[in-house]
């Protein structure tokens, strides 16, 4: 379960910010590693929101500079 | 609740002719919803050329009404950032359209909201005239504060 977790989240955020899949490393950060702009990251987190029906507050938002931060969320909220 | 044109001019910055919405039907902050019209009459400037003796509504009009709408939505759900005038930009868009819209026809647009934060918003649009669907957008957009510029 956790494993196709992060294969689903993964694949979001690779369609979102046209990165490979090979290229998406889990710790790189969003904004300084992997260059992603504001509007892809709201994306990302409403295409989260969407898919797995939780919603994640305004003020958590800024935190979520990873694909490791993501999971560790999704993994606290999905159970 | 709805709201006139006068209401609509206060929140939007564009003006005639580059006004996309008339009316707003409804509005449902619980739901994050906004129900708007828009009726594009035959004398509007962009028939002239769109096309000469077939007149229908472009589709990059049909988005950005959406995109409007989206925007009055964003201001019903966020009325203390939207009374800051801030500026409005698209930051994405994923459309499709199904069928031509012709002046005169009242075109109904509801726009959902997925996510809205201080700083952006995403929303879900579908566009009808009749029960028929002209066109399905979502939109990402940025909310810039000017006094964060």
């Amino acid at each position: 379960m956790a494993n196709q977790l992060e294969a689903e989240l993964n694949k979001i955020v690779s369609e979102i910010t046209e990165i490979p899949l090979d290229k998406l490393k889990p710790d790189a950060d969003f904004f300084d590693d992997l260059k992603i702009d504001s509007m892809k990251a709201i994306e990302i987190v409403a295409a989260f929101e969407k898919k797995y029906k939780v919603v994640i507050p305004e003020e958590e938002i800024p935190k979520m500079r990873s694909l490791s931060k993501i999971i560790a969320f999704a993994k606290d909220k999905i159970k | 609740m709805s709201w006139d044109i006068e209401k609509i001019k206060s929140v939007l910055p564009q003006r005639e002719p580059f006004l996309f919405v008339d009316e707003v039907l409804r509005v449902d902050t619980d739901s994050f919803t906004v129900v708007a019209k828009k009726t594009f009459s035959p004398g509007e400037y962009f028939f002239k050329g769109h096309f000469p003796g077939n007149p229908i509504v472009p589709g990059v009009i049909l988005i950005e009404a959406m995109a409007q709408a989206s925007i009055l939505l964003y201001a019903a759900c966020k009325p203390e950032i939207a009374a800051l005038k801030p500026d409005y930009y698209l930051g994405k868009v994923k459309s499709e359209f199904r069928q031509p819209v012709r002046p005169g026809e009242p075109v109904i647009m509801e726009i959902k909201g997925l996510k809205m934060i201080n700083n952006a918003g995403v929303g879900q649009a579908t566009a009808k005239v009749g029960e028929n669907i002209v066109a399905k957008a979502e939109f990402i957009f940025g909310v810039i504060r000017k006094d964060a510029r």
